[in-house]
């Protein structure tokens, strides 16, 4: 019995029984389906009931709305389900994630500059604006701190004083606080020391949602801003005082490029590098080969073959700074195409150059890091038509000064790269006529 | 017991009574067609319910001549068919050595030295391409121009797909006689 009658005997008939959950889960396929394929000729007992729950819901959105708020608009559920045609819309609240792809890099060389994760909650920066922007890029820190000269205790103030007095700056012969910095790049992180002594508690506001009631906390600032920072401490008899300070946060300048082409063939090549960088005033390109430049989009010759990894270092106006390296993604490679069209006017013996390749008359690999390698061409019988140990030298199409029909060839490739890693590959490869 | 006239006159007006004894008449039949075309039983089950949502949906097409169980696997058929054409891209590219095979070796089988279960491993075992060929061929008894088209292929690519899978199938069945007589049955 031959293979086919052999299926075909045993098959054609066979019986395999469904997982039970098939059936169930048809059935609840079929029941949607037919739901949204409504024909009124086919009404049944699902429109119906469709139509009741749509009512039903109509109906309560109508009450319940007027009820509240009124901004909602009933659904038109009656107009959907006039139509022969219908189809039904469903708005559900859809959470979007953007991802930020990595567009043509590898992914390693974003793994340095990622910020490490920091968990607490986000807010909005703070819109408080600054009371006196000069004195605090002079001075570095400006405390509108207010002390109380008349209140027995030296630090304390009624709890009735003039919020307005506090937020001007009013009397400011005293500070509570001190911070380990006032400004800095994002995620900027800064310790707050209370200086005041004689207190039952203390609350840090901190400009961005966050608070704090430790004496000398820690935070980060990881949305760019200008923060007020505002130090309350409580007394047990009531009474308060309270002292400001203004931290900026200085955008983080990203460090971002591409390089094209990825694949450059010497000498000929020039590597062009595309600046995507933000918030940055200052660059540095490290090109792997010992050169650098300070160029926005350097452009690059590479005096010798092999794989570069490429490093890129912005700055900020406020001297903050990013940097990114493409790693070469991979040193050792060998791929080859899987169609050319030999020149028909007669062999040309497998070598190629860039120009011959855009035609792509040669069958040869792309290849990086080779040592030593042997290509091997066989036809659809098994016949060997072409030998190869040099990558430099590939196939024409000709075999034996005729060239070969078209159609499919069987390639095989093997050898070593510098790293004495052995490869061996195999695949086919379709001989085209133009 | 319902005839195929009633279940096909209940499933026609959408009955779901009929649906129901349309699916559990056939649908040990239909997934075993599915099986043949799938690389595993997930696979196929996947393609039978898409097969009975169109045979539920276009019952009305079936005209009443010919066989309605030739008709139901046809729609199966197809629906393998779909389903290939859907999933084309998620295929990976099969290695060289897969279809490098010697064709030589035993070129007729025992029909009862197989079950049914081994032949249909070796069927999902076949590169997807090879499979659409070999069922569509052997087994569905497709003319290869009429399986290039369905594929969207070369007349040419269907005739050497078949030889080779052939070829693969014979390899394996080997293999599988060879296992079999080297561990023989001891009760």
């Amino acid at each position: 019995m031959s293979i086919r009658e052999l299926f075909r005997q045993k098959l054609e008939n066979a019986e395999i029984i469904p997982d039970a959950s098939v059936s169930l889960k048809l059935m609840r396929k079929l029941a949607r389906r037919e739901f949204l394929r409504f024909n009124p000729a086919r009404f049944n007992i699902y429109y119906l009931g469709g139509i009741l729950v749509a009512g039903i819901t109509a109906s309560l959105i109508l009450f319940s709305g007027s009820d509240k708020s009124g901004e909602r608009s009933p659904l038109p559920v009656s107009g959907e389900f006039s139509k022969t045609d219908s189809t039904i819309y469903i708005n559900v609240p859809v959470e979007l994630t953007v991802t930020q792809k990595s567009d043509k890099l590898n992914e390693n060389a974003f793994e340095s500059i990622k910020n490490k994760p920091i968990i607490r909650p986000k807010v909005e920066p703070g819109k408080e604006p600054a009371q006196n922007i000069e004195s605090r890029e002079n001075n570095s820190v400006t405390h509108t701190g207010v002390n109380d000269s008349f209140s027995k205790k030296g630090l304390f103030t009624e709890a009735s004083l003039d919020k307005n007095k506090l937020q001007r700056g009013f009397r400011t012969d005293e500070v509570l606080f001190e911070t380990s910095a006032t400004k800095g790049c994002t995620p900027l992180k800064i310790r707050f020391y209370n200086k005041s002594n004689s207190y039952d508690s203390c609350r840090w506001t901190f400009g961005d949602g966050g608070y704090s009631n430790e004496k000398n906390p820690e935070w980060i600032f990881d949305v760019e801003g200008e923060y007020k920072v505002v130090l309350n401490v409580f007394g047990s008899d009531g009474r308060r005082a309270t002292s400001s300070s203004v931290i900026t946060v200085y955008p983080k300048p990203l460090a971002r490029f591409e390089i094209a082409p990825e694949k450059a063939v010497l000498p000929e090549d020039e590597i062009r590098f595309f600046n995507y960088s933000t918030n940055a005033v200052r660059f540095k390109w490290d090109f792997g080969d010992g050169s650098t430049s300070e160029l926005f989009e350097p452009l690059h010759k590479y005096a010798k073959f092999g794989n570069y990894n490429v490093g890129l270092v912005v700055s900020s106006e406020y001297g903050c700074s990013d940097s990114l390296v493409a790693f070469s993604s991979s040193e050792y490679f060998i791929d080859f195409p899987n169609a050319f069209i030999p020149n028909p006017e007669g062999p040309i013996g497998g070598f190629y150059s860039s120009k011959s390749d855009e035609a792509a008359q040669v069958f040869h690999p792309i290849f990086s890091g080779v040592s030593d390698y042997q290509l091997k061409i066989f036809s659809k019988l098994g016949i060997l038509i072409f030998e190869s140990s040099d990558t430099n030298i590939g196939w024409d199409g000709y075999f034996n000064g005729q060239l070969s029909n078209p159609g499919v060839y069987i390639w095989k490739a093997r050898g070593n790269f510098r790293n004495g890693k052995p490869f061996i590959k195999m695949g086919d490869v379709t001989l085209l006529r133009n | 017991m319902m005839s195929d006239r009633q279940i096909i006159e209940g499933c026609a007006k959408h009955e779901r009574k009929a649906q129901q004894v349309l699916y559990d008449k056939y649908s040990r039949f239909l997934l075993g067609v599915c099986l043949r075309y799938a690389r595993d039983k997930a696979e196929a089950e996947d393609i039978l319910q898409d097969s009975f949502l169109k045979i539920f949906f276009n019952i009305k097409d079936f005209s009443g001549t010919g066989s309605f169980i030739g008709w139901l696997r046809k729609v199966a058929v197809n629906t393998a068919i779909t389903h290939y054409h859907k999933n084309l891209k998620y295929r990976y590219h099969i290695e060289i050595e897969e279809y490098v095979s010697v064709e030589t070796g035993v070129t007729s089988f025992e029909e009862d030295f197989f079950t049914s279960d081994e032949l249909y491993m070796v069927l999902n075992e076949l590169p997807t391409g090879y499979r659409m060929v070999f069922n569509l061929y052997a087994v569905e008894g497709y003319k290869h121009k009429e399986i290039a088209e369905i594929l969207g292929i070369d007349t040419n690519t269907s005739k050497s797909q078949y030889s080779r899978a052939k070829a693969v199938i014979r390899d394996k069945l080997e293999k599988l006689g060879k296992l079999r007589s080297s561990y023989p049955e001891n009760g």
